[in-house]
């Protein structure tokens, strides 16, 4: 199954340092193939540290979100959380 | 004369002296001619990944353990970076094309590192951790022999391009008598972190430290900056006394007899070791803001009851006073909802948020520090800051009565420790009578003093003249606080960044002052100096400079 889903984001960082490594680790520990980018941009792999990080998107800026597995609704869901989440109050989950 | 004097910036006060272990430059990259088998590069790139892991995972142990969770956290990035499966997917591609192992690996970071470089600050550190982990994977590859940072020969000088988080947190200050990098600046990690272990250390030198071989004798003087390749014997004998500054394990006095104790400032357990073995007589200022900071919720009262145990028991013979919680201002703690306020530094901070928002945390506090009391082998003493009125002091001396007894319910053992008040606002000085009256010692924090008491801001450049702890108001303050003090029999102690200096030395003992707590850095100079100082004379002499009308004047004192 394949969802799509579009974020503005919180934090104030963008999607840097720790918000960029909780968004990954979140991936990561879900069973779902994830890519991110800008809406009218090419898409990553989000599992990549490095390849999110060099979207440079920063507060404010939409992100597109594209899952395929069986975790697919649920990693679209928590990352939403995470990208909505300012930094001060964001947990490891 | 040294055969050559490199310059740099220094990082801590001391020098070291010893010879040179250079650190991580030795990787060549095979030559890039004749047949690799793809499969076993690609299992060669596995297995090093592997191993890479396992060598991360234990470096983030040992130096939560040794530093703390906040220096381990940079291994968390690390470990994500070499599973990055952009970096997977390019080396396996390049192994693919014909590529050795170790020439995909730096092909594959190369290109992200650059990209990472030309952005901006924050982005740039991440070029950093991956030269780190691209620089691991490709001495595992090329069998490159690494220099161990945890295993140096006692009296290395390390030098290298730079220091990242992971090889300083390795430096044992056992054996290492210093280090100078290549690049690098005051407030760089290297730099704080050999200030908190009291390494001498130069950094920002230049590409000149790379004219320095292994096996050369250098002295690294952390005063002046500068790196003497070569020292004669002068030199090489002032760097291994570090200028008169032995370690002196006793207590010390004046020449006259008046005792001065001479105590560490402490932010986190792993600077309690290095302060007991540059001779503190105990801690001065134990803050506690480390056990809330970095963390999803507060800490549990059995987690402070540790950390303040640990303390006491490091200074069986002395004395720990802990600061209570000091948040507000410029520190904030996320899971405690500080107000967004037009003056921060005069608004909800120290105590005022203890006896109010945060009155359960406080209560959790006291009983923590009141059963480590009891527990451990040191003396407990339990400071308040930001005092300012003698109605915050009598509402925290109730709540400490409260968690006494709340302790006594429990059937737990609870210390009557020695109680005192920081001494940071004016009005605290002006009151330092009732206050002093109230409790068993005085401890004046100079750097927010002087920023109340001069309206200077300590950030602000601009105004960076008037933020001085010897302009004679400040001074006046600070006499002012002693005499009420003793008045009323109780002790005085200082510290502030003030107190740390020991050029300041003979005017504070002048001045009065029971206790003088610092970095644990500079401790061996101000016993020194205390053991110098004759009481009497210091005394006029501090009467003379508080009775200065002008900075410049205290200064002609001082000098003269």
């Amino acid at each position: 199954m394949t969802v799509e889903r579009t974020v503005t984001i919180v934090p104030e960082a963008g999607l840097h340092a720790r918000p960029a490594s909780v968004f990954v680790q979140a991936v990561n520990d879900h069973d779902a193939e994830v890519s991110a980018g800008r809406p009218d941009g090419d898409l990553v792999q989000a599992a990549s540290m490095i390849a999110v990080t060099s979207l440079g998107v920063g507060q404010g800026d939409d992100i597109k979100l594209v899952a395929d597995g069986p975790d697919a609704e649920a990693v679209l869901d928590e990352l939403e959380r995470i990208l909505t989440t300012p930094e001060a109050e964001l947990d490891d989950g | 004369m040294a055969e050559r004097t490199l310059d740099g910036t220094g990082a801590t006060p001391r020098s070291g002296v010893g010879s040179v272990v250079w650190y991580g430059r030795d990787i060549s990259l095979p030559d890039l001619e004749g047949e690799v088998d793809p499969d076993a590069e690609a299992e060669r790139f596995a297995d090093a990944v592997e191993t890479a892991r396992d060598e991360l995972e234990a470096e983030r142990e040992a130096t939560a353990e040794r530093v703390g969770e906040d220096e381990a956290a940079v291994f968390d990035a690390h470990i994500q970076f070499l599973e990055d499966p952009t970096i997977e997917d390019a080396v396996e591609t390049s192994i693919g094309d014909g590529a050795d192992a170790a020439n995909a690996v730096d092909a594959a970071f190369g290109e992200h590192i650059e990209q990472f470089e030309g952005m901006d600050g924050r982005m740039a550190e991440r070029a950093d951790d991956l030269r780190d982990v691209r620089d691991r994977l490709l001495r595992l590859l090329t069998d490159g022999e690494r220099v161990d940072l945890g295993d140096l020969p006692e009296g290395s000088v390390v030098l290298a391009e730079r220091l990242t988080p992971s090889d300083t947190a390795q430096l044992d200050p056992e054996r290492v008598a210093g280090f100078a990098t290549v690049t690098g600046g005051r407030t760089s990690h290297a730099a704080i972190f050999a200030r908190s272990l009291a390494l001498p250390a130069v950094v920002g030198v230049g590409d000149a430290l790379e004219t320095v071989t292994d096996g050369d004798e250098v002295v690294v003087d952390g005063d002046s900056g500068q790196v003497l390749v070569g020292p004669d014997d002068a030199e090489r004998e002032a760097a291994a006394t570090g200028a008169g500054a032995a370690i002196v394990e006793r207590s010390v006095e004046t020449t006259d007899g008046r005792h001065v104790e001479v105590a560490a400032n402490v932010g986190r357990p792993a600077e309690l070791d290095p302060a007991a073995e540059r001779g503190a007589d105990g801690v001065g200022l134990y803050r506690t803001e480390f056990l809330f900071l970095d963390r999803e919720a507060s800490p549990s009262e059995d987690e402070q009851y540790e950390a303040v145990r640990e303390a006491l028991d490091t200074f069986p013979d002395g004395r720990v006073v802990v600061r209570t919680l000091d948040i507000g201002g410029d520190k904030r703690i996320p899971y405690l909802d500080l107000p967004e306020e037009e003056n921060p530094f005069l608004g909800e901070r120290g105590i005022r948020r203890s006896l109010a928002p945060d009155s359960d945390l406080f209560a959790t506090q006291l009983r923590a520090l009141l059963r480590a009391g009891a527990d451990g082998a040191g003396d407990l003493a339990i400071m308040f800051p930001l005092v300012a009125t003698v109605e915050e002091l009598d509402a925290a001396l109730d709540a400490l009565d409260a968690a006494a007894a709340d302790l006594d319910d429990r059937d737990a053992a609870a210390a009557d420790p020695e109680v005192g008040v920081m001494i940071e606002t004016p009005s605290a000085v002006f009151m330092a009578d009732e206050l002093a009256a109230r409790v068993d010692f005085l401890s004046i924090g100079t750097n927010d003093l002087t920023q109340y008491v001069m309206a200077a801001d300590r950030e602000n450049e601009r105004v960076g003249d008037l933020h001085d702890p010897t302009h004679p108001g400040v001074l006046r303050a600070i006499h002012r606080t002693v005499r009420a003090a003793h008045a009323e029999d109780a002790w005085v102690g200082m510290c502030g960044e003030m107190a740390g200096d020991p050029d300041l030395t003979e005017l504070l003992v002048g001045l009065g002052l029971d206790e003088l707590s610092m970095s644990a850095v500079t401790i061996p100079e101000v016993k020194t100096a205390v053991s110098d100082t004759e009481y009497s004379t210091a005394s006029e002499r501090a009467d003379r400079a508080r009775l200065a009308a002008t900075r410049s004047e205290v200064h002609l004192t001082l000098d003269s």
